[in-house]
């Protein structure tokens, strides 16, 4: 399923929305996307000079500590079963202080790519289909939220 | 009789909003200090001499031509400054200009500037005083509104994406920022380099009244073709149809 808030999230809504989110439960994967937030600004005369104001945009999601690097305007979930979608709804409601979208379907794709199949080899965790950019790097991108149950993990 | 230049067709506010940028007949909002705006802008310091690019022109023996005697040159040429450029982002959530808006604008009342829209921003180039007085006067009018407009030189997303939660357009360089008393300040220039001090440039606008002032036709708030279902259009789109009619069949039939 898929999240459309009507509006960019600042970094401490999206610490509350996705803490809100993991607590419902039932979270097989999650990925957060929206525009990027570089570093530096990346062409013209002022190019290569830092933009302090992206820096440290930290939020911590089930004790886990991951750094944005995107303006959060879209989280997609896997969920292990329907009966958890209105704990989702609930966990929106709970967290966002302006209007949002919920979008059922299946928006992560399971059969491996050309792309995938490049960077991760034939035998690629399908876990991790759909769920980062193909270039991304998987260290930086990728956050596995709970060890014990190894389905559950969150992108970034 | 005196004629009196029609700028654009419909009773609609947008109709009206849209009459009142392209005759330059424009409420005074706020008063930005010239030396911000030069600053913002982020072609010279405020305060340091125009360079040039030519001998001023009383200096130059321009050739004897009557149409130099009649068309007086803009301060700017006469004094041979360099061309420069401002160019402006307006969100399409209810900002108070479109850039087609702006384009019209500039090309009616500024003398001397070249404007372009591209998208969703709006770039204008004049000589390098006219320029710095054509944009004071566009960011102290009802034309701009802090939040939803903001000078952008370089990486101009943000027209057609959705705002921030508090209400400002997105910005991937962060030039402007809400301070804590809910007045808007420019911390970089328009190409992102930060400014040696914040500029203060005031209170963004309610959302009544961007939706009063605002030059876009949208869904929520004055739609372009009428109410859904009304039968009675309102006359700027009789007239579109109408140009379009006369464009179309001229491609045709060029008789």
């Amino acid at each position: 399923m898929e999240i459309l808030p009507s509006r960019f999230l600042s970094p401490e809504t999206t610490q509350k929305l996705l803490n809100e989110l993991y607590k419902s439960g039932g979270i097989v994967r999650m990925m957060i996307q929206g525009p990027n937030l570089p570093r530096t600004v990346t062409y013209g005369p002022g190019k290569g000079l830092p933009i302090e104001e992206h820096r440290n945009l930290l939020v911590e999601v089930g004790g886990e500590v991951l750094e944005l690097r995107v303006k959060v305007g879209r989280v997609r979930l896997e969920l292990e079963g329907e009966e958890f979608l209105p704990g989702i709804q609930a966990a929106c409601e709970r967290a966002l202080p302006f209007g949002f979208q919920i979008k059922r379907g299946r928006f992560f794709r399971e059969i491996s790519t050309i792309s995938d199949y490049a960077k991760y080899g034939k035998d690629a965790d399908k876990r991790i289909l759909g769920l980062v950019d193909p270039r991304a790097k998987k260290e930086s991108a990728l956050a596995i939220l709970s060890e014990k149950d190894s389905d559950e993990k969150e992108e970034r | 009789m005196a004629y009196t230049p029609q700028y654009y067709p419909g009773n609609t506010s947008v109709g009206a909003n849209r009459r009142k940028h392209m005759s330059g007949n424009l409420e005074k909002l706020r008063d930005i200090p010239e030396a911000d705006v030069v600053a913002i802008m982020g072609h010279r310091a405020p305060g340091a001499d125009y360079p040039s690019t030519h001998p001023p022109l009383k200096e130059m023996g321009e050739p004897d031509c009557p149409i130099r005697q009649l068309v007086e040159p803009t301060p700017g040429a006469a004094a041979g400054d360099r061309v420069r450029y401002s160019q402006f982002a307006d969100s399409m959530y209810f900002a108070p200009s479109i850039p087609y808006w702006r384009s019209y604008w500039a090309a009616i009342n500024c003398r001397g500037a070249d404007p372009g829209t591209l998208s969703g921003r709006q770039i204008i180039e004049a000589r390098e005083r006219d320029i710095e007085a054509y944009t004071k006067k566009l960011m102290d009018s009802e034309m701009t509104d802090v939040a939803r407009c903001s000078m952008r030189g370089c990486t101009v997303h943000g027209h057609s994406l959705r705002l921030e939660e508090n209400g400002m357009m997105f910005d991937m360089l962060a030039r402007t920022e809400m301070g804590a008393d809910g007045n808007v300040y420019y911390v970089k220039n328009q190409v992102g380099i930060p400014l040696d001090k914040k500029i203060n440039v005031g209170k963004p606008m309610s959302e009544d009244e961007l939706k009063k002032r605002t030059t876009i036709f949208r869904y929520d708030n004055i739609p372009y073709g009428g109410k859904v279902g009304a039968r009675k259009f309102d006359e700027a789109l009789e007239a579109l149809h109408h140009m379009w009619e006369l464009r179309t069949k001229w491609g045709f039939r060029p008789e």
